[in-house]
């Protein structure tokens, strides 16, 4: 497989409840990396970033990732990215022993 | 076990409050996240990877069925009903909001219980052995000093701010070590000396993280009145001296190591010149103050019952025999035994534990004991005080709660930090390795075979899965944004502590497992008997037979390292 088109999102945290946050068009954070806003260079993300520094009150420490284009989406490059957009690989809570028996 | 007086309420209460105050203001935006995650982390909230955690103090291991219930409805009203019981005897809830947390506060507040001083770089929480109290091979029971030493550093004005966090330990049994002392800042072991006097000797500047050290005894034997005394030395020392420019070199150990031990104890020695007899020394009556809170419970005139609990070991029942041989511990009163319930189901996230088990399970430690149970560094759970008549009823009880899985100190009873599943810091993951474990070597029978064996694994070399005191250690990296996870042999976390050294190039997640497997095949192969363990195969052979298995020449086939 060849390498991907390479852009640049600004994440973080939503001060809420801790969940990621991705920065999308228009200045507003959500949920999903695939409504991210995509930059091309990271000098352009980073000025991106220090816009929404004033708005930390949405979100925590801000900072910046490069993500694969793919035909099928957005890819998160790093394992830690990966799990970032996924939620844990594991599953999260065990069913109760009465429950599942 | 000890209780609040009004001081200890007073300060909770108040700290709860006063976080209370500062989340509102974080959440209005009137502070910043720089300015607020440093109130955060001194009542013990992180921000995770999709979450806040939030990390919740056990003194000493020590909880009671009524503080287990409390939080039980933590994990149920404010979290996804379940909560995960750490390293260092702790349970971290995972997915609090951030609103949600002052009103945590107060209900564990309710209870006697906090997050304070659970982050930050101040002294943590204060672990001990979690036989303390029961253990047939104890000298008296360490937490009236885990104890003593909670009240002397909670909220202490000069250690609020030290270079690095800090972290001590105390064990009481001579010989054995399962508090891991000598991997703490500051170990205490309470010693008894030719004239048959109690004291403690004093280890500081061990750890494990980045740079692993085997703590050396700085204080071979410091009288009971001068423990807090000789503490606060050293704790002066380390905060005068030890590194503030650099993060990884800010423990206490790297100044110990530094000045070596002669100049680190003779440091401790002057400044100890100058406090010792000050307020700081312990009276006989203060002593017994807190002693009176850790009373035994009222225990029944029982016998002996040895004869009962061999029987339960070689009877029909084999699922009880197993549990019976593996997961029970001698007690100091006829008739009695403390057991281990492991928390290492197969399938089960290591020392993770459901809401729903939490409040059936304090149900059983009121019927199978006092109302007290024990968390374990090795995150498992203990029921001190079963009389042993009651064993077979009370696995019973456990195995409908799926809390019966005989392995304890067994393979599968490993320890996995969170990872990168959960952690911020992590490189890799921890507990999907941990699970494919305890899947691959489920066989109980196959564990037993093994003997005493212990597996742990950290998701980054800041070693909260302590992979460097394992027998066998697994340590996950990050290369190039993948997981790869580093083999290490031959380190012990007891009383003959020893580091465990890496056996070669990092294995893929794919790989690990299958050379977990290959160590163990040539293990059995090699061993002289079926008392030969693990640990003392690779002391005595090193490590070159296990690196020949792993990382064969290439002419050989079946290498299980991929070439990357």
């Amino acid at each position: 497989m060849g390498k991907l088109p390479l852009k640049w999102v600004v994440t973080g945290n939503f001060t809420a409840d801790g969940s990621v946050a991705w920065l999308r068009a228009g200045g507003e954070f959500g949920h999903q990396l695939s409504e991210a806003q995509l930059f091309e260079t990271k000098d352009a993300a980073e000025a991106a970033r220090q816009l929404v520094l004033g708005a930390e009150r949405i979100v925590s420490d801000p900072y910046l990732t490069e993500v694969g284009v793919a035909q099928q989406g957005l890819d998160a490059l790093s394992a830690r990215e990966r799990i970032r957009e996924q939620g844990p690989s594991v599953r999260v809570r065990r069913p109760d022993p009465s429950v599942s028996r | 076990m000890y209780h609040y007086d009004e001081y200890d309420r007073r300060i909770v209460e108040e700290r709860a409050k006063q976080f209370g105050g500062q989340v509102e203001r974080r959440l209005s935006g009137e502070i910043k996240e720089v300015e607020f995650k440093p109130l955060r982390l001194q009542n013990g909230l992180y921000m995770q990877l999709h979450a806040y955690m939030l990390r919740v103090a056990i003194p000493y291991g020590t909880l009671s069925t009524k503080q287990l219930r409390m939080l039980a409805h933590v994990a149920r009203k404010y979290d996804k009903g379940y909560g995960h019981f750490t390293t260092r005897q702790n349970i971290q809830y995972n997915w609090p909001k951030l609103e949600d947390v002052p009103k945590i506060l107060e209900d564990l507040a309710s209870v006697e219980m906090h997050a304070i001083q659970t982050s930050g770089n101040c002294i943590r929480n204060i672990t001990s052995d979690h036989f303390a109290g029961v253990a047939r091979d104890e000298l008296e029971d360490p937490r009236t000093w885990g104890e003593i030493m909670r009240q002397w550093s909670t909220f202490h004005p000069e250690f609020a701010a030290l270079p690095r966090k800090f972290k001590v330990a105390i064990s009481a049994t001579p010989g054995i070590d399962r508090a891991a002392v000598q991997f703490h800042d500051i170990g205490v072991r309470i010693v008894e000396n030719a004239q048959g006097v109690r004291g403690f000797e004093v280890i500081a500047g061990g750890g494990m993280g980045r740079t692993p050290f085997i703590g050396p005894v700085i204080g071979q034997f410091v009288e009971r009145h001068d423990l807090l005394s000789y503490l606060e030395a050293i704790l002066r020392v380390y905060n005068t001296y030890g590194r503030r420019d650099n993060l990884f070199k800010a423990r206490i150990k790297i100044l110990v190591n530094a000045l070596g031990a002669d100049e680190f104890r003779r440091r401790v020695e002057e400044e100890w010149a100058f406090i010792k007899d000050g307020p700081l020394k312990l009276t006989d009556v203060e002593i017994e103050r807190v002693a009176k809170q850790f009373t035994p419970p009222a225990y029944k005139k029982l016998d002996a019952a040895d004869t009962l609990l061999d029987s339960y070991k070689l009877g029909k029942d084999r699922d009880l025999a197993r549990f019976v041989q593996n997961n029970t511990a001698l007690h100091k009163v006829p008739g009695y035994v403390s057991v281990v319930v492991s928390l290492k189901e197969k399938g089960t996230p290591p020392g993770d534990m459901t809401d729903v088990q939490m409040d059936r399970f304090s149900d059983l430690a009121d019927r199978f004991g006092f109302g007290e149970l024990r968390v374990t560094h090795t995150q498992n759970l203990i029921l001190p005080d079963v009389e042993i008549t009651q064993l077979a009823e009370l696995h019973r009880e456990l195995a409908a709660l799926g809390l019966a899985t005989a392995n304890a100190n067994k393979l599968t009873d490993l320890i996995a930090c969170p990872g990168l599943d959960y952690c911020a810091l992590a490189n890799a993951r921890s507990i999907p390795i941990g699970l494919a474990i305890m899947e691959r070597f489920e066989d109980i029978d196959y564990q037993n075979d093994l003997g005493e064996l212990n597996l742990k694994i950290s998701g980054c070399i800041n070693a909260c899965g302590h992979h460097h005191v394992g027998n066998i250690g697994i340590l996950g990296i990050d290369k190039q944004g993948e997981e790869f996870y580093q083999l290490m042999l031959g380190g012990s976390a007891g009383h003959d502590a020893s580091i465990g050294q890496v056996l070669g190039k990092a294995f893929s997640r794919t790989e690990i497992v299958g050379a977990v497997e290959k160590v163990l095949e040539h293990y059995l192969k090699i061993r002289a008997s079926a008392e030969d363990r693990l640990i003392d195969v690779v002391r005595r052979v090193g490590l070159g037979p296990f690196k020949e298995v792993l990382y064969p020449p290439p002419a050989q086939k079946g290498a299980v390292h991929a070439d990357h």
